[in-house]
């Protein structure tokens, strides 16, 4: 990056900072806090730790004094924050976090990747309130600033839970360790909902679209589950139609006995298996179960973005849009040399650039294309290896 | 309730803060105490029940709690012994045991004594729900796959149960209640009084802990770690996580600390010093010992792999071990096949399972030789 392209970033960042759009998360002084600067950016990525603030007024203070690149602060409460070691710092809760990244969902426009993991997110909070009760109070969706949402659950009761408490819930929406026949032998009078219809709703589309092979080409895809052979891939697609009979009835676990069904809802079948984990939530794991965490600071600006880290309301996210809402900067135009060719949808427009065409952008695209590295500020001078 | 409190209920739940007041109260100085023959005599009882922990499968022989008063002094008596021991899988045995009690107790107990007991543990079994945050608190800590949260009809931030799983939760919770308090502090003068059983009781640990794993038995091993040692052997490099749960798992089985490090000296970046101080610091050499960790944490690291028909029967590979162990071990004393649950039949023969039984040993024999005649090569070249 040139000197210039940094500076204009850093200004700009200062200036949203100077202007006081922070909100400090709850328990400031209770939390240990991270931190990348723009100076040490072009160098490996370094993250300074181990940082404390007695106050809120101090952690603006320094924010507004140093105008970092990133911004961090632990999941966890500490009673010494600032403590080198872990069992110095004294842990002694954490708040319960998801990391929804697209990266791990898809791959495409980014535009496109935003809406895709905006879905995901609305499963797992649907899952969250509706199915595991967590009050909407307590929750906090944010906005990544990159590629995704991070949702917090701040419920006093979990707080202490460990990462064996934290695994069962990751697990639930994950739908990780799931079991059909052991969801199906239960009694669901009074609860059917969750798992155990979403699993209905897989296997009526997976025997749909079963029973719309060919007869060879249901043959080919039984036989390549390990366990089934030909006299029982040939049962199965005798009894489609009969299966999807029971299943509408509810007679599940009629349909459970018969041979090779088993076999066909276990991992052995990645086809039934891919089914399922789409309408999992997909939440990236090792995150929720770490119980201390960095986490991105709300309010804060994604230096890899210029986006701002936007808290939001559980029922504020279905008008969300990131590339317009979590924009903070102007429409004031600056002369920008591109790096890449790259088409973008931001602020309701779309908008292309041509590698090495200078243009005259608004601001704050100028700021999106700057920190992700796919443009210069035109004219400056450029050093080796910045 | 105030008159059902007597003392003999008191006794059959000596975990509750009514029972451990009284004894509070009437026991002010220990040290006093265990000077008079009284308590020495209690003292012993509390050792009793320490060794009946140890010995203790999950079944208890119908029970008596005896004169209440020494009943209830007997259990603080045993919680001072494993406090002073300090041995973490002891605290937990005690934990195990006393939670079993009470709970074939309260089984045992009138309506309005289970009244008073599930209110104080927050668990009602007639409504035949839970809490998810209590569920999960209760359940994250049993191992089958059916407790898994994923696994349950959960519905508006409750779980549905049968009234079964709501006492082995409520065991659950009473074990987790008595686990909190351990160990107490006690001062050294005191655990200098229990020194004479300490050695008793250590030795009786030890003999029942190599009873239950025994000789390493390698074709036992879980596929998860079979394809560890798989990964090591055949050179490639595992993850911090992958050799954490292998070190973890072959110490909890028995082998020592050498014997572990061999299995590692096949990893292309092996560095004895550093390998000896990871495997020292895992093992427990360094103070805290680690437990392998369950299947599902296996699965969260993506280390959960080639499961088996063997694995949908554990959460744990520990336990993996132990069933395949047993089932391959009454295979051999029947001299034939087909245990119920310990299926797939395929396990191996009287003559495969002696021939496998000391394969981590010749592994390890193999490797250090190969290694020789590497250093050799290298010395004359
Ligand atoms: S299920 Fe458990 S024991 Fe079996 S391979 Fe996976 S982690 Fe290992």
């Amino acid at each position: 990056m040139k000197p210039a392209t940094l500076e204009f970033i850093k200004q700009r960042f200062t200036e949203y900072y100077r202007e006081g759009h922070l909100i400090a998360p709850p328990s400031v002084s209770e939390r240990e806090w991270g931190f990348m600067y723009f100076e040490s950016q072009a160098a490996a990525i370094s993250m300074h730790r181990h940082m404390a603030f007695s106050a809120k007024r101090e952690l603006f203070d320094y924010i507004r004094n140093v105008v970092p690149a990133h911004i961090y602060y632990s999941s966890a409460y500490y009673a010494e924050p600032a403590a080198p070691t872990m069992g110095e710092k004294r842990w002694y809760g954490a708040d319960l976090i998801f990391d929804l990244d697209a990266d791990h969902i898809m791959k495409g426009p980014y535009h496109l990747m935003l809406s895709k993991v905006k879905e995901e997110t609305e499963k797992l909070l649907e899952m969250l309130t509706e199915e595991l009760g967590f009050e909407k109070r307590a929750i906090r969706v944010v906005f990544s600033g990159g590629r995704g949402y991070h949702i917090h659950v701040t419920d006093i009761s979990i707080r202490s839970w460990g990462s064996r408490e934290r695994r069962e819930i990751v697990d639930y929406v994950r739908g990780i360790g799931i079991e059909p026949r052991t969801i199906f032998s239960r009694d669901a009078q009074e609860c059917a909902g969750g798992w155990r219809s979403r699993l209905q709703d897989v296997m009526e589309e997976y025997l749909a679209w079963l029973k719309e092979r060919s007869a060879n080409e249901a043959l080919e895809h039984l036989t390549s589950i390990g366990g089934i052979g030909a006299a029982i891939a040939n049962d199965v697609i005798k009894g489609i139609e009969d299966m999807i009979g029971e299943l509408h009835r509810g007679d599940v676990p009629l349909l459970l006995r018969r041979r090779g069904v088993k076999t066909i809802l276990s991992e052995k079948n990645p086809e039934f298996r891919r089914r399922l984990e789409e309408c999992s939530a997909r939440a990236d794991e090792p995150v929720t179960t770490d119980t201390k965490r960095l986490i991105r600071m709300p309010t804060s600006l994604h230096g890899g973005s210029g986006l701002r880290v936007t808290p939001l309301a559980v029922r504020d996210l279905p008008a969300f849009d990131p590339l317009i809402d979590a924009v903070v900067f102007g429409r004031r135009e600056v002369e920008v040399e591109p790096a890449l060719t790259t088409s973008t949808r931001f602020l309701d427009n779309d908008y292309r650039v041509e590698k090495g065409v200078t243009e005259r952008i608004p601001e704050a695209l100028a700021v999106f294309l700057c920190c992700r590295g796919l443009a210069e500020i035109a004219g400056g001078r450029s050093i080796a290896a910045g | 309730m105030g008159e059902r409190l007597d003392l003999k209920f008191l006794a059959r739940y000596p975990f509750l803060k009514e029972s451990q007041e009284y004894v509070g109260e009437r026991v002010l100085d220990l040290d006093r105490f265990l000077s008079s023959g009284y308590g020495r005599l209690i003292l012993n009882r509390g050792a009793e029940r320490v060794m009946a922990s140890i010995g203790f499968k999950g079944v208890l022989p119908g029970e008596q709690v005896g004169e209440p008063e020494r009943a209830l002094y007997s259990y603080a008596l045993a919680r001072v012994i494993v406090s002073c021991i300090g041995e973490r899988d002891l605290i937990e045995r005690l934990c195990r045991y006393e939670a079993a009690k009470a709970t074939a107790l309260f089984l045992e107990e009138g309506e309005e004594g289970q009244k008073f007991v599930s209110s104080r543990l927050g668990i009602d079994l007639g409504s035949r729900e839970m809490p998810v945050v209590k569920y999960v608190e209760l359940a994250s800590f049993m191992r089958s796959e059916s407790w898994r949260l994923v696994n349950r009809a959960v519905c508006r931030g409750r779980v549905r149960l049968e009234r079964e799983e709501l006492i082995e939760l409520m065991r659950e919770q009473i074990r987790q209640i008595i686990q909190k308090q351990l160990p107490l502090q006690v001062n050294a003068e005191l655990c200098e009084k229990i020194a004479p059983m300490r050695q008793e009781i250590l030795r009786v640990l030890q003999e029942q802990t190599l009873q239950q794993f025994g000789e390493v038995q390698e074709s036992s091993f879980p596929p998860c770690m079979r394809a560890l040692i798989d990964a090591i052997t055949s050179g490639r490099n595992l993850p911090h996580q992958g050799r954490f749960a292998l070190t973890a798992f072959l110490h909890t089985i028995g082998l020592s600390n050498t014997e572990i490090v061999e299995i590692y000296r096949r990893a292309p970046d092996f560095d004895i010093s550093k390998t000896m101080y990871q495997v020292d610091h895992i093992a427990g050499a360094r103070g805290t010992e680690y437990t392998p960790p369950s299947c599902a944490t296996m699965r969260t690291y993506s280390l959960c792999i080639g499961k088996d028909e063997f694995c949908e029967r554990v959460g744990h590979p520990l336990r993996y071990y132990l069933r395949r162990k047993k089932g391959a071990k009454k295979k051999r004393e029947r001299g034939s096949g087909d245990l119920p649950g310990d299926s797939p039949a395929g396990a191996a023969d009287d003559g495969e399972i002696d021939e496998e039984r000391n394969r981590v040993a010749e592994t390890i024999a193999r490797h250090r030789r190969e290694d020789e005649e590497k250093k050799d090569e290298e010395q004359q070249s």
